[in-house]
């Protein structure tokens, strides 16, 4: 009883009610891009809705478990996650995984319902990274960077594989986040990041100039680059970044009224219940909207950090740092990409796109700060 | 925890959060360029792929006659669609829908096949055909509302107004001219399409509404119109001519009455017609005016004070200048004769003569005054503007045969101009067609066109002098055929020769230019018959009874009070001494009538059926029972022929009696009036060639 109330009174609720918030604006938005559209909806004009309320309800339920624990788990329970991760992403590659719009990245688990186990894929690298990297005790030199670096390369591997870019992009960047909040080297760091691009340049360079193959297809170049001139292909590549754009843009100040868009409705703007729900919430609620849900981010983000600065130990601060740089990656890159700054990788807007594994994902991730925030560190002055 | 590493902590999370303030403030600068400061443009992007404009046509303007009745007027029809792209399987929606219109399969299935975003399928569907297509509900046929043109009167006008095409443009005439006003503003009605290019029903419609075009009333009286238009039909079939034209002006503002060209067509269905019936040749042709342009000489010559009216002159048969040798019509010449009879004479060398005496310079200031070689700036497309040579290839050859009309080419509007001219005192004005532009509704008056003055030519004396002696070629000369009974007319005849293939042949055009009544002008016209293949092409003859009649109707209708009614065809002057009438170019009949009924007694000269010549001259004073010597053209090609016919006594018959006795007779009538016959021309017991035309006056039953 003493324990509840104590934890009751613990919680951040800046942070809880701010993702409330996000899941409530996602459901509405859930409707209005969906209902009309009966090739998903088959006549039942709730059923995303519907669908979507269950993963949430599912993400609810694991969040106040995980809030309410310990987020310093058994040694052994980071190996299962790690294996179990692993073994997820096999089976995706395999004949039993999903393809999607020329990704393996699904798992059908009868009836409706599927998963997306690159989602969960983040969650539980930031988790055993985190614990990796507050277990070592040498973080300083270039040699010391083996070890998390081979941490994360089997996932990383296995989600190009799929291949998934977008997600694997949001894995370098939680990763280069994660060493840098552990107090990695800063100048190596730098340098490893200058190193990487200059790597990259030179694949693309050579590929232009001597016609060495590249790791990419080429659709998913010109996808990754259509955005610094959609114009160049209006009707090919740059469709989706131009309707977007035009959605936002349509939408003015105070937006076409709710359930009164018309790139959605009409078809023009495709992807609107996942990719592009930011465009469609912009057209529909205007700069209003959009404004209000940057600034509901902004305090998701801001609470994340803050939450970090009063984690107990450094494997709490690294768990945080870790879920803030992945929150603020898709964040950037999928509001990015609906308003044209940045390229289409396909990946979700936390709490806001359509899509169980993800809602579900950041809900967990949500409850390992709430437990972090609950158990912080108190300031004695 | 150790303290460097804390502060190392401290650090790199604050530059996290400033990252994080980077990153949400670009993402928020970003939302407002796009939604605040480039929100038109892509709203404008949006509603642009996702609303379609359907052009909702104008109704075109109204063209009324100066009656304000109606002549042209649009109304709304139902029009049947395609658009080709959304026509998923052409081949057999081509044939339902040719079943459905009753078109022709092949026709249907190129017009489906076509590569563009919009295709007319029909036009002028019946009621019951538009009725099944919309059943049929075949996505890509579509009904829009589309304005018809209907020329209410058929072809009265018809080349005045012209024609407008289906997209409301005008192609012809006045609808051409003032296409700009009569066409009006399209408006457009918006609706909402799917990326797939489906028609959203109940998506969002916006409409622009359309202005509809003004209105026209033109300078035309329709009843005028019908009247010309009628009585220049009868003269061209009557003649056999090519084609024949009539222009009637009020002389005293410029505005024309009526205009009529024949052939004609109806512009509800100009295309069953060939191109050359649409032309509007009497304002878009020239041509070589012959004697009626001698007015303008004339009137020159008369103004510069070189001929007075009893100016006397001597024509024996011909005029030499330099090296030519100008022949007068008449073979052996008019001999000695005052001006007045000149003109009566219509007498080439005198007119020469004239226009020697007033030379190049100021013979060109007067076609320049009279606007020969320019256009009138009549507000209808293409005038031509008549040939003037150059005044410096004139040389005294050419300026002496211009003198009498010909090496000069001259519009029929030009020529009627420069009689009016003369006319209204002196006035060249601007020819107009058009009264007032109207509001759509007509109701409003938006734009007056009145009367304007280009230039004085010649002075009011002038203009009354001459118009007295043209009163006198009515009266007495080569166009007494144009009196018109009541009134007094003023005229000219003409009958020029036409140049094929660079030398004068057979072919001929016979004019006359008139104006009545002379003191108080309220009409003046041209008449124009092209090629006459009738035996007589004189203008005299076939051209000024077809202004008489014209005449005589419009006069009538306009209210013109008749002025002092005349004895018969004579003037009394004095108790014992008589006028000699004007014989020339009657048939052999008419004119020994005229004469018996003038009192005078008479003795023929040849065999020929025609009066070419008389003696004494018409107009001198003779006493009663003169013998008045009639020579009649030697084995005349108008020669009598054995099989002639003798005309009937016709007075009390109906028209249909009439009708029936004179084509038993092979002759040709003119009817003017109706009810029963109460005059004939020529006279009973004439004879007449097959094929003449005698002309039937009838009169009301009860009438005196």
């Amino acid at each position: 009883m003493w324990e509840r109330k104590k934890l009751l009174k613990n919680i951040d609720f800046y942070l809880l009610g701010t993702v409330l918030l996000l899941v409530v604006i996602s459901l509405v938005m859930i409707y209005s891009t969906t209902s009309h559209n009966t090739a998903l909806t088959s006549g039942n004009p709730f059923l995303m809705v519907k669908k979507q309320l269950v993963a949430i309800m599912i993400g609810i339920f694991g969040m106040s478990i995980i809030m309410c624990s310990d987020y310093r788990l058994p040694d052994l329970v980071y190996q299962i996650l790690y294996g179990f991760n692993l073994l997820l992403l096999i089976i995706v590659l395999t004949p039993l995984g999903h393809e999607v719009k020329g990704a393996k990245s699904w798992l059908n688990l009868g009836g409706p319902f599927s998963l997306q186990p690159s989602e969960f894929a983040k969650l539980m690298v930031i988790i055993t990274l985190a614990k990796h990297l507050a277990d070592k005790e040498d973080l300083d030199s270039f040699w010391d960077l083996w070890s998390p670096f081979l941490h994360i390369l089997p996932p990383l591997a296995l989600v190009f594989l799929q291949p998934d870019l977008g997600t694997a992009l949001v894995f370098f960047f939680f990763f280069f986040i994660m060493l840098y909040i552990a107090g990695y080297n800063g100048r190596f760091l730098f340098g490893i990041i200058m190193a990487g691009v200059l790597i990259l340049a030179l694949i693309f360079l050579s590929h232009h100039y001597f016609g060495t193959p590249l790791p990419f297809k080429e659709y998913q170049i010109r996808r990754m680059t259509i955005f610094l001139n959609p114009d160049s292909d209006p009707t090919g590549s740059g469709w989706n970044v131009r309707q977007a754009i035009i959605a936002v843009g349509s939408g003015r100040f105070a937006g076409k009224g709710l359930f009164q868009g018309t790139q959605g409705r009409l078809g023009f703007l495709p992807e609107n219940h996942t990719d592009f729900i930011f465009a469609v919430l912009c057209e529909e609620w205007g700069f209003l909207g959009g404004f209000t849900v940057l600034s509901l981010y902004f305090i998701l983000v801001w609470r994340s950090l803050v939450i970090m600065q009063h984690a107990k130990d450094k494997y709490g601060r690294l768990i945080a740092s870790g879920i803030t740089a992945m929150f603020v990656f898709h964040i950037l890159e999928n509001i990015g990409m609906n308003m044209g700054i940045m390229p289409i990788t396909g990946i979700p807007l936390p709490f806001l796109s359509y899509g169980g594994s993800s809602v579900i994902t950041n809900l967990f991730a949500v409850g390992f700060l709430e437990s972090i925030w609950i158990r912080r560190q108190k300031l004695l002055f | 925890m150790p303290g460097l590493n804390q502060l190392i902590f401290r650090k790199r999370t604050t530059l996290l959060l400033l990252g994080i303030f980077a990153i949400v403030g670009i993402l928020i600068g970003r939302l407002f360029y796009i939604q605040g400061i480039k929100s038109n443009y892509y709203q404008k992007m949006a509603e642009d792929q996702r609303l379609r404009d359907i052009r909702v046509e104008p109704m075109r303007g109204t063209i009324f006659d100066r009656k304000m009745n109606t002549l042209a007027f649009s109304f709304d029809t139902e029009c049947i669609y395609a658009i080709p792209y959304q026509i998923k399987n052409p081949e057999e929606e081509a044939k339902i829908i040719a079943d459905k219109l009753k078109m022709s399969v092949d026709e249907v299935y190129n017009r489906l096949t076509k590569k563009t975003s919009f295709v007319w399928l029909k036009l002028k569907p019946h009621p019951n055909e538009v009725q099944s297509i919309m059943e049929a509900r075949i996505p890509g046929v579509e009904v829009a509302q589309k304005a018809q043109r209907f020329y209410l009167r058929g072809n009265l006008a018809a080349h005045l107004l012209g024609i407008s095409g289906i997209d409301n443009q005008g192609l012809e005439g006045i609808e051409k001219y003032y296409d700009q006003y009569l066409r009006g503003i399209p408006g457009s009605e918006q609706a909402e399409y799917d990326s797939k290019g489906n028609h959203i029903p109940l998506g969002e419609r916006r409409f622009i509404d359309a202005q509809n075009g003004a209105c026209l009333v033109l300078t035309i009286d329709q009843v005028i119109q019908y009247i010309t238009e009628r009585e220049l039909e009868k003269a061209v079939l009557a003649n056999g001519a090519k084609r024949g034209a009539i222009i009637i002006m009020n002389p005293m503002n410029g505005e024309i009455l009526a205009l009529a060209n024949y052939p004609t067509f109806d512009p509800n269905k100009y295309s069953a017609y060939p191109t050359s019936a649409r032309r509007n040749w009497v304002l878009t042709d020239q041509f070589e005016p012959g004697s009626t342009f001698k007015i303008v000489t004339s009137a020159a010559a008369f103004e510069e004070g070189i001929v007075q009216r009893n100016s006397e002159f001597f024509d024996p048969g011909f005029l030499i200048v330099e090296d030519r040798r100008l022949r007068c019509w008449r073979a052996g010449g008019h001999g000695s004769q005052t001006f007045v009879e000149a003109v009566e004479n219509s007498c080439n060398p005198v007119f020469a003569s004239l226009a020697l005496r007033l030379g190049q310079e100021k013979f060109y200031k007067y076609l320049k005054a009279f606007n020969f070689g320019a256009q009138t700036g009549v507000d209808f497309p293409g005038e031509a503007r008549g040939i003037v040579p150059p005044i410096s290839r004139v040389k005294n050859v050419e300026l002496a045969t211009i003198g009498f009309g010909q090496g000069i080419s001259v519009t029929p509007l030009q020529l009627l101009g420069a009689l009016s001219v003369i006319a209204n005192g002196g006035e060249l004005l601007q020819p107009r067609l058009v009264k007032e532009i109207r509001t759509p509704d007509g109701k409003q008056v938006i734009k007056e066109f009145e009367k304007r003055t280009i230039r004085r030519v010649i002075s009011k004396q002038t203009a009354q002098e001459f118009s007295f002696i043209l009163e006198s070629v009515v009266e007495n000369g080569s166009g007494n055929r144009a009196r018109v009974e009541g009134y007094t007319v003023a005229g000219k005849t003409g009958t020029a020769q036409k140049p094929q293939d660079g030398v004068y042949g057979q072919e001929r055009i016979a004019s006359f230019i008139g104006f009545t009544p002379v003191e108080n002008p309220k009409i003046a016209a041209i008449v124009i018959l092209d090629e006459p293949q009738s035996s007589v092409k004189y203008g005299g003859v076939i051209a000024a009874p077809v202004f008489s009649s014209i005449a005589t109707d419009v006069l009538k209708y306009l209210g013109v009070k008749p002025e002092v009614k005349r004895e018969g065809d004579v003037h009394t002057d004095g108790e014992n001494s008589l006028i000699v009438p004007n014989l020339i170019h009657l048939p052999r009949e008419e004119a020994i009538k005229n004469l018996s009924r003038a009192g005078l007694t008479w003795r023929g000269i040849g065999r020929g059926e025609f009066v070419i010549s008389q003696s004494p001259k018409a107009g001198i004073m003779v006493k009663p029972k003169t013998t008045i010597l009639l020579y009649f053209d030697e084995e005349s090609k108008y020669g009598k022929d054995s099989s002639t016919v003798v005309v009937p006594d016709l007075t009390g018959l109906s028209f249909s009696e009439v009708n029936k006795v004179l084509t038993d007779l092979d002759l040709k009538m003119v009817a003017n009036g109706t009810g029963i016959a109460f005059k004939q021309l020529p006279a009973p017991g004439t004879r007449l060639s097959p094929g003449a035309i005698v002309t039937v006056y009838f009169v009301a039953k009860g009438d005196n």
